[in-house]
């Protein structure tokens, strides 16, 4: 008996230092992330009048008749979608040919993780400098091989420039995607391998009906993070072109960070925000979908 | 096992009092450091050499009065933001902030600076001295040049043409006086030399979008007679003249590098620092890399004078550095003796020493300072006649705006007659905002 009370009390005391313990962290979540959080949904649904703040979809219906957040928004999309594209099948063959056993395989699989470990503001500045049309090290490479680089002026041409941050992105990016697959190629068993290959099945056959399904995973993941990153690009186009030449790179995070911190505009770049936010988790939730329905046919 | 557990999470002699206590001496320490010393200011400036000459001074008052100024440096763009986060959520962190003028309206506009008037009052003047360029002055005051004084300028800085004497001499062609001129020698350069071999261009500009672009092309809108706004407010960069204005800066790009529409100040100095463009709008503080052997080809080469005109007398832009105080600064009497100390004619001279640009006349005439720095007539020139940037809240997202769609046209994406029609209707939205 006595020791029951005395196991009740310690676990009593237990909890309350428990409490002690979760407390500081409870609040560091409450003020850091709930509170901005209700608090950026409050501003981005008021407007400054004459009479104090007034609440309204002012800021969200402004969006539709502002030819910068549209322009910004499709460059956005077209950043993604090439971006995406190419570190995936870049990726997808890299951890291919690394996964079979091929010499030095291990010094490559190093190396080409590099990028990926340089902070995105150190690639923007290093490939400023080795795009510079005059003193840059791509034009002087071209000009050795006897290319006429008069017009290719890269980050300062409208036809080159999005291209050229896309092909950085690539360069920094694919790294990754490489990373992701290769682990979830190391990561199948050989027995379904072994069983393709007593039941006669090609080279093709075996990635598309062993490889791929059970790949699925890794191939979700990537593709998730990868395509949520690049819709809220900003460090290396900041440093690369700040979104020009003109308007020819400027992203939509790029345009918000413009709005709140340029123009004081905090309505209105919290509701830039909340869409990017909106069309984000719209576009991660239709990947999961279409890959797990996938699933279920296969 | 269990109970062993037990005494090794929370042993029994152990009891609550010692985590509260622990909380509690980390919060006393918290809150000790908050100890509001009064001999102490904070100033925000900018990193690079507008802050420099103002950080030594900082030092050099400590040292003088034993008032110990804590000096916050922030590059260019985060100083703004920080000052503008700073004013908007009233924390009164800063007691002295350097800010750029065309920022000015909008801080002022907002009230978010203290009136220095009843300041200098207490300390028995009326209103800044007579030694102060007029010009700097008028900056300091919202509206411009006649209302309330909010600042002091600090940064005497305007636009100078920057040319290749060496160059100019060599060809036989004349000063540049006029932008018609400014072409045909930049032209006559650039065939000249590449035909000796020597990979020189004419003339180099920043077109970059933003704050470069617009002011490498303010000078010749002003000159070819552009107005950006009517009597009523509303923008007319798309006249006559603004469009011609336009049309002219893409011949000048013709006889610039490659790629200038992205160049930045940096670009800019590159260019000419290598001996590689022949002229260029620039400011005061690239004056002195010319003579520093470790940086400079053209040492010698160079020399500095007043814009060019068209239609009009050429005008530089103008664009000083100046000192406010905040509203809600607790330590607004010791912010304004350290104020008045560094603008005074004896501090401005050892800043000037320092290659600071002053804003004093009585600087710029200093024979001994024009013999270490000989383009002080032609920057307090400049400076006399120079023009500040519209005196509106909304220049930055004016500016932006404008900068887009000049940077578009210096790149090829847009006639000089769109890319005008759409920069005016962009700035009609930012005003109608309003």
């Amino acid at each position: 008996m006595q020791k029951l009370t005395r196991s009740f009390n310690a676990s009593s005391r237990d909890l309350l230092f428990a409490t002690l313990l979760v407390t500081p962290a409870l609040a560091v979540l409450v003020s850091l992330s709930i509170y901005p959080l209700l608090y950026s949904i409050q501003i981005a649904l008021q407007t400054d009048g004459p009479a104090g703040p007034t609440w309204s979809f002012a800021n969200f219906s402004r969006l539709a008749g502002d030819n910068f957040f549209l322009a910004a928004m499709a460059h956005t999309f077209i950043y993604s979608a090439f971006a995406l594209t190419f570190e995936f099948v870049l990726g997808f063959a890299l951890a291919l040919i690394l996964n079979s056993t091929i010499r030095g395989q291990r010094v490559f699989r190093a190396a080409f993780l590099i990028p990926m470990m340089i902070p995105p503001v150190v690639v923007g500045v290093v490939w400023r400098l080795m795009l510079n049309p005059n003193f840059g090290a791509v034009n002087g490479v071209l000009r050795q091989l006897g290319i006429n680089t008069e017009q290719l002026t890269w980050t300062a041409s409208p036809r080159l420039a999005l291209a050229a941050v896309i092909a950085v992105d690539v360069w920094q990016w694919t790294p990754f995607v490489f990373l992701v697959l290769l682990a979830g190629l190391q990561a199948i068993p050989q027995e379904p391998y072994e069983a393709a290959r007593v039941d006669g099945s090609n080279a093709w056959q075996t990635f598309r009906h062993v490889t791929l399904p059970l790949l699925k995973p890794a191939i979700l993941i990537v593709l998730l993070l990868r395509t949520m990153d690049l819709l809220r690009v900003f460090d290396q186009i900041f440093i690369l072109t700040e979104g020009g030449p003109g308007f020819a790179t400027e992203t939509v995070s790029l345009y918000i960070y413009r709005a709140a911190f340029r123009f004081s505009d905090f309505g209105y770049a919290a509701a830039m925000s909340f869409v990017l936010l909106i069309i984000t988790n719209l576009i991660s939730a239709i990947y999961i979908r279409l890959l797990q329905s996938r699933e279920g046919v296969a | 096992m269990n109970g062993h557990v037990h005494t090794l999470l929370c042993p029994n002699n152990m009891n609550l009092t010692k985590p509260i206590v622990i909380i509690a001496v980390l919060l006393l320490l918290i809150s000790g450091c908050r100890n509001n010393s009064k001999r102490q200011i904070r100033l925000a400036v900018n990193v690079g050499v507008e802050g420099e000459a103002l950080k030594q001074a900082a030092l050099d008052y400590e040292a003088q009065t034993g008032i110990h100024v804590n000096i916050a440096a922030f590059p260019y763009a985060n100083l703004f933001e920080k000052e503008q986060l700073d004013f908007n959520a009233r924390t009164g962190a800063y007691d002295l902030v350097m800010l750029d003028d065309p920022w000015f309206p909008r801080f002022a506009a907002k009230q978010f600076l203290a009136d220095l008037t009843p300041l200098l009052q207490k300390r028995g003047q009326n209103q800044p001295d007579s030694d102060f360029v007029a010009n700097s002055i008028a900056l300091c005051r919202h509206p411009y040049q006649t209302g309330t004084l909010f600042a002091l300028p600090y940064v005497g800085n305007s636009q100078l043409f920057f040319y290749r004497k060496d160059l100019f001499e060599k060809h036989k062609l004349p000063e540049p006086s006029k932008w018609d001129d400014v072409l045909s020698s930049a032209k006559k350069i650039q065939e000249a030399e590449n035909a000796a071999g020597n990979k020189i261009y004419g003339y180099v500009m920043r077109a970059a979008q933003g704050n470069a672009a617009v002011a490498d092309f303010m000078p010749i809108f002003w000159a070819f007679g552009g107005e950006m706004f009517d009597s009523n407010g509303r923008p007319t960069v798309n006249s006559r003249e603004g469009v011609e204005a336009l049309k002219f800066m893409l011949e000048l790009g013709k006889v610039s590098p490659p790629g200038y529409a992205s160049f930045n100040a940096d670009e800019v100095g590159a260019h000419l620092l290598q001996g590689t463009a022949a002229m260029s709008i620039n400011w005061p503080a690239w004056i002195s890399p010319f003579d520093d052997p470790a940086k400079s080809k053209v040492i010698g080469k160079m020399a500095f004078t007043v814009l060019p005109g068209a239609q009009k007398p050429g005008q530089a832009e103008i664009g000083n550095w100046l000192i406010a105080i905040p509203k809600d600064s607790k330590n607004v009497d010791a912010a304004m003796d350290f104020l008045i100390w560094a603008t005074s004619a004896e501090q401005m001279r050892l800043s000037a020493q320092r290659g600071n640009p002053p804003t004093r006349i009585s600087i710029f005439k200093d024979a001994e300072l024009i013999s270490k720095y000989p383009a002080y007539p032609a920057q307090l020139h400049s400076l006399e006649t120079s023009r500040p940037r519209p005196r509106t809240a909304q220049w930055n997202e004016i500016e932006n705006a404008f900068g887009i769609f000049l940077s578009k046209a210096n790149s090829g994406e847009l006639t000089a007659e769109d890319a005008m029609n759409q920069a005016n209707a962009e700035i009609d939205k930012i005003i109608q905002r309003q």
